[in-house]
């Protein structure tokens, strides 16, 4: 979330892909951070040990999620 | 731009009925590392903010991942809470601003998957001025500096930094470590420099040394009767796809007892011939590092790129002899030494002396009396 | 301020200090994807890189970047180097990044 906010400062909207398991981290620490507007990309738990066909699934769904948030529809 | 407060924040101190049941009050309020906790007094909390140099709110560090402002008054509530003393406020102090540096990337351990958690070792005169325990047990209980120096470590991170399990802190199986992780080397056998006099800093120096670790793998050897033989059994303790340095490269530490140390002394190998062997023989293949492929290729990005991928390539379990934090510590009888497995390259230990000076030698690094250039 | 330590109560502490933050504003939000730069910052995780590179094919599918950089930290668990954070800032104008398992 430090790479965002810094990316977003400087004016470069930012999608970030976080999973589920660590949407409550990146919370606190955007929070924390003093960007509270910052909403990331979720996407399903794990990450790590999914299918090639899997993994596909979750990309159509961040790439979704992308766009709301680079055009501030999210 | 103004510096807000959250809502989070409440009155450091409060009071409440003389009926209550102050063990109970700070478990229900969820400020209990899981053991009973010591209810700090004014009396108590003033004594320790003294020992740090007095000004209550100086804002000695900020924890992540919640990233609260560890005071001198919260850091001294927190040491209270665990049954430190006053005197052992320094050491506390020092091993928290080595693990809130950068280089140490507390916000990393905290939040891990992994079993990680800082492993402290106090080196100099300090050790004895508090009574810390190096010898015998020196990873177990019954000694309450290293017991409650190591518990204070883990009430700021669980307090101040926000590291609840399961909340923030995301580490599967956690580990006994978790509760407290500290103990002094045992300078006094003189078989071994100090760890510090090999870094640079005199015997008259008292440092911190901080390291996210895993458990002590206990190494046992009642046999061999030479460097080589002992070594060998901690190279074998190493040369495991398991631990974290096998699959992430990064740092470890290897604390050999003093039986095995007596070998060492008596053959005449140094700190440097020790790390060096122990280096050079611990490898892995890359194939068993890569399960053979048999999940897709491999390759690994953790891993330095200049590390083979072969899969019948030995490649090291640490990237350099100098990922190996080498000490000695434990009792006189019984012939163990102990493998520590780090976290991986995403964190480097740190050294540091209690008041944050440099060490006079510069910066060299000076091995059982030599100095290397 | 230090309260008078009373007759009858007990003083008690909040361990936790406070957390202190300056608010700093979302960046600009961009009317329209095609003809930008796009970003894309990998932490090197198991399986990052594979959905940052799908997700990347699926966006090009519907979208005409004018053009598309890769980047990799140096640790998927540090804060990207500056030095890198300022290339990807100079030469991109929207990012697309991820963090976690």
């Amino acid at each position: 979330m430090h790479d965002a906010v810094s990316l977003e400062g400087q004016d470069r909207a930012t999608a970030i892909i976080v999973t589920t398991e660590f949407l409550h981290e990146a919370e606190v620490q955007r929070d924390a951070l003093g960007m509270a507007e910052l909403e990331p990309v979720v996407i399903t738990h794990p990450l790590s040990t999914l299918s090639d066909e899997e993994i596909g699934q979750r990309a159509a769904d961040a790439a979704e999620q992308a766009k709301k948030i680079w055009l501030g529809k999210a | 731009m103004a510096r807000q407060k959250t809502a989070e924040s409440s009155p450091v101190e409060s009071v409440v009925s003389g009926g209550v049941d102050l063990v109970e009050w700070y478990y229900e309020k969820g400020f209990s590392d899981g053991f009973p906790v010591v209810p700090p007094t004014p009396e108590k909390v003033a004594a320790t903010v003294e020992a740090l140099g007095g000004d209550a709110d100086y804002v000695e560090a900020r924890v992540p991942p919640r990233w609260g402002s560890l005071t001198r008054e919260v850091l001294a509530i927190n040491m209270v809470m665990a049954g430190c003393k006053p005197d052992y406020a320094p050491v506390v102090r020092a091993a928290m601003l080595a693990l809130c540096s950068p280089a140490f990337n507390l916000h990393g351990v905290q939040a891990t998957t992994h079993m990680a958690s800082p492993l402290l070792v106090v080196n100099g005169p300090i050790r004895k001025k508090l009574e810390m325990n190096a010898g015998h047990n020196v990873f177990g209980s019954g000694n309450r500096a290293n017991a409650t120096i190591g518990r204070a470590i883990r009430m700021i991170l669980l307090n101040v930094g926000g590291g609840w399990p399961g909340d923030l802190d995301k580490s599967t199986l956690g580990s006994p470590a978790k509760y407290t992780y500290c103990i002094a080397e045992n300078e006094e056998l003189g078989h071994l420099a100090p760890y510090h006099v090999e870094k640079g800093f005199t015997e008259d120096d008292s440092t911190v040394f901080v390291m996210p670790a895993e458990p002590p793998h206990s190494v046992t050897n009642h046999v061999a009767d030479d460097p080589e033989g002992i070594l060998d059994s901690i190279v074998s303790a190493m040369s495991t796809i398991a631990h974290n340095n096998a699959v992430s490269a990064g740092h470890c530490a290897v604390v050999i007892g003093p039986e095995h140390a007596a070998v060492m002394a008596k053959y005449q190998w140094t700190r440097h011939d020790i790390k060096n062997y122990l280096w050079y023989q611990a490898t892995n293949t890359f194939g068993d590092v890569a399960f053979q492929h048999r999940y897709g290729k491999v390759y690994n990005r953790s891993l330095p790129k200049w590390y083979k991928r072969d899969v019948d390539a030995r490649i090291p379990v640490v990237p350099s002899a100098e990922h190996i934090h080498l000490f000695c510590a434990g009792g006189e009888a019984g012939r163990f030494s102990a493998f520590i497995p780090g976290w991986g390259h995403m964190a480097s230990p740190v050294l540091r002396e209690l008041n944050g000076n440099a060490p006079a030698g510069g910066g060299m690094v000076c091995e059982d009396g030599t100095c290397y250039l | 301020m230090p309260l008078d330590a009373p007759k009858t109560g007990h003083v008690v502490y909040d361990p936790r200090g406070i957390v202190e933050t300056t608010a700093i504003p979302l960046g600009k939000r961009v009317a329209d994807l095609n003809g930008l730069r796009l970003g894309i910052l990998s932490n090197k995780k198991w399986n990052g890189n594979n959905l940052l590179r799908k997700t990347r094919a699926i966006l090009e599918d519907e979208i005409d970047f004018a053009d598309v950089k890769f980047y990799e930290k140096e640790s998927f668990s540090k804060n990207a180097d500056p030095g890198l954070l300022g290339e990807i800032i100079a030469d991109n104008d929207i990012v697309l990044t991820a963090i976690g398992d």
